[in-house]
């Protein structure tokens, strides 16, 4: 048990708050209750200094010594993975704690790298980045699930990211588009998701929450093809996507913090439908609009379905006032890049209407909450919107000048009006104690 | 018992991960012992990024094929027969996609580009691990070499085997690179 806690229990005896009796008895039950119990601290020392000592070897293998034969280096591979091997072998047959388990396991996920990655120096195989991180993940994948490991599922994430881009982007000479990346990921998934119901408010479960979005949002650019003229509208669904995803009843309890999948969503949507708020954006993409690449158009139709789905599912749960705007505003986007976007004028001024709209729900979702970071938020939006519009339009600066001084006064006047209701109703529930 | 089901996974993945990196040994030592040598002429090594991390890239003279036909399109995985020239050295002799019925090695790769009948392509064993310290010295024993223009005595000794190749070592004057870097 923590010292801080110990710390407060004293306090409250000492203000009389609680009994010393309580106290004893809380303390002992505290005690008594984390018995048996894996010290997180260990955890996570074990899984660095697993870490560290596993990707040490792969570093000092990398150094390729010549005056090893072929043999030792051989043996030099093989090695640290029968020696992860055989304690990830005892962590399982005798039931260890998971500490055992996670520590074992990082150790032999670096083993298996080390191992494959020397063979690879010690014959010149040719194969690029790309295969060999497809080896590496598919030989230690099944060992999220053998161990129950996060760290290594984690690993896997992050390893899986790392291939999609080194494929789909960095390997100009022959870029592919990496759909193994789908089934690595899809792959973690069940793990995942009983995490989330073990123990959804666990730091464990934060770590994903943020890792799965930030993986997925950088492993797309790898499929916007070599033309790229969908990847805006990939991107976009699939901001509306993590954010439709974070809005969902499991998730929705968390903290705002916590929920990796509302912040990127939210503020992905509104910085990409900012560009298409930009004038000469809709200029230049206008004239390539029907010459698709059929398989970014494939990617982007298969990810509006799936955020329709999820959204559709809201819908129907919680029917039209459980729904803000930043959970449909791939819809509209959707509709005016294809339907309307011939229309002169008409998508630039939408597109700035809907930001503006956004900015309005985000006010009101701060207001309605007392959350003054989320209103903040709101005003933010419309602040930045309004500060990309004197780029492309003629406005006079005294036009712009008090433009300016209007936003300003409502950043103060919304805050102070917000902050006033909230005294106020601290005050009237002071009352009703009293 | 459902310590034993999992155990006896893991044991199954262990053997895997064992098996994998055996396997790809074996590939390359089968080739290596019954493969066939052959001598490409290497061309200096690419100067615009000669040393990725701990392994130099090398250009093969080798890269280029004459034949007017234009099926041949990027990306197209097609078959380099080969035969050695009396200094040992591999020249080209075929360039298909199919498997041909004749009595010759070949590499397997991928078309680069086709352009005025010349099918260009890259071969495979375009990299060769050095130890961390000699790569710097293998780079300037490469511009020397270039300067004195012994172009002909720079070459990659690589083993072919029924469409797999081992790149073995890359001589430079007669001797392995790892050891001129050292004189």
């Amino acid at each position: 048990m923590s010292s801080k806690f110990n710390k407060e229990l004293k306090t409250l005896v000492k203000d009389k708050v609680i009994s010393p009796e309580l106290a004893d008895k809380i303390e002992q039950y505290y005690t008594t209750k984390d018995i048996g119990k894996p010290n997180k601290l260990f955890m996570i020392f074990g899984i660095f200094g697993a870490l560290m000592v596993g990707s040490g070897i792969i570093l000092m293998l990398a150094h390729n010594w010549d005056d090893f034969s072929r043999v030792t280096k051989t043996v030099l591979a093989f090695l640290p993975l029968l020696i992860g091997q055989f304690f990830v072998g005892f962590s399982i047959l005798k039931n260890k704690s998971a500490t055992w388990k996670e520590a074992s396991g990082t150790f032999l996920f670096f083993a298996v790298g080390a191992c494959i990655a020397l063979i690879s120096q010690i014959y010149n195989i040719p194969g690029d980045l790309g295969s060999y991180l497809l080896t590496w993940i598919v030989l230690c994948l099944p060992l999220v699930y053998l161990l129950r490991s996060n760290a290594v599922a984690l690993l896997t994430v992050i390893l899986s990211t790392y291939y999609a881009v080194e494929v789909g982007l960095w390997n100009y000479r022959s870029a592919q588009t990496p759909w193994l990346y789908v089934v690595f990921f899809l792959a973690i998934i069940p793990h995942y998701l009983l995490l989330l119901k073990k123990k959804i408010s666990s730091n464990t479960v934060t770590i994903f929450n943020w890792m799965l979005p930030i993986s997925i949002t950088i492993a797309l650019g790898a499929f916007v093809g070599s033309k790229g003229n969908l990847g805006f509208v990939m991107y976009i669904t699939l901001f509306g996507l993590l954010y439709n995803v974070g809005r969902l009843s499991v998730l929705k309890e968390l903290r705002t913090l916590r929920n990796g999948y509302l912040i990127i969503g939210s503020l992905g949507t509104v910085w990409s439908l900012i560009i298409f708020t930009f004038r000469w954006f809709w200029d230049d993409e206008y004239p390539k609009m029907f010459t698709y690449d059929i398989q970014e158009l494939y990617i982007a139709l298969v990810l509006f379905f799936v955020t329709v789905t999820v959204f559709g599912y809201t819908f129907w749960k919680k029917g039209i006032k459980g729904i803000n705007l930043f959970q449909g505003a791939f819809i509209i986007f959707w509709m005016v890049y294809f339907f309307l976007s011939s229309v002169e004028i008409l998508p630039v001024v939408l597109m700035n209407m809907l930001v503006f709209a956004l900015g309005i729900s985000a006010i009101k979702i701060g207001a309605d909450k007392f959350n003054f970071g989320i209103l903040n938020y709101g005003l933010l939006i419309i602040s930045v919107l309004i500060i990309c519009r004197f780029f492309d339009t003629g406005m006079s600066f005294v036009l712009r000048g008090i433009l300016f001084v209007l936003v300003g006064i409502g950043f103060f006047m919304t805050n102070y009006i917000m902050l006033k209701k909230q005294q106020k109703i601290k005050k009237q529930l002071k009352d009703l104690q009293l | 018992m459902k310590t034993m089901h999992i155990f006896i996974g893991f044991v199954v993945i262990a053997l895997v991960q064992i098996f994998v990196p055996s396997q790809m040994i074996r590939e390359q030592e089968d080739v290596l012992k019954s493969g066939n040598s052959y001598r490409f002429k290497t061309m200096p090594i690419d100067p615009t990024d000669p040393f990725r991390g701990k392994y130099i890239t090398l250009n093969y003279e080798m890269n280029s094929f004459t034949i007017a036909d234009t099926s041949f399109v990027y990306g197209d995985k097609v078959r380099v027969y080969i035969e050695k020239d009396d200094m040992g050295f591999a020249k080209a002799v075929r360039l298909s996609k199919k498997s041909l019925e004749i009595n010759k090695d070949y590499v397997v790769t991928r078309v680069t580009g086709n352009y005025k009948g010349v099918v260009s392509f890259e071969l495979p064993f375009d990299r060769f691990y050095m130890e961390e310290t000699k790569a710097k010295d293998a780079e300037r024993a490469y511009t020397k070499v270039n300067r004195d223009s012994l172009k002909e005595n720079v070459y990659a000794k690589v083993y072919v085997k029924e469409g797999r190749s081992v790149l073995q070592d890359v001589i430079i004057d007669g001797i392995s690179i790892q050891d001129y870097v050292e004189k």
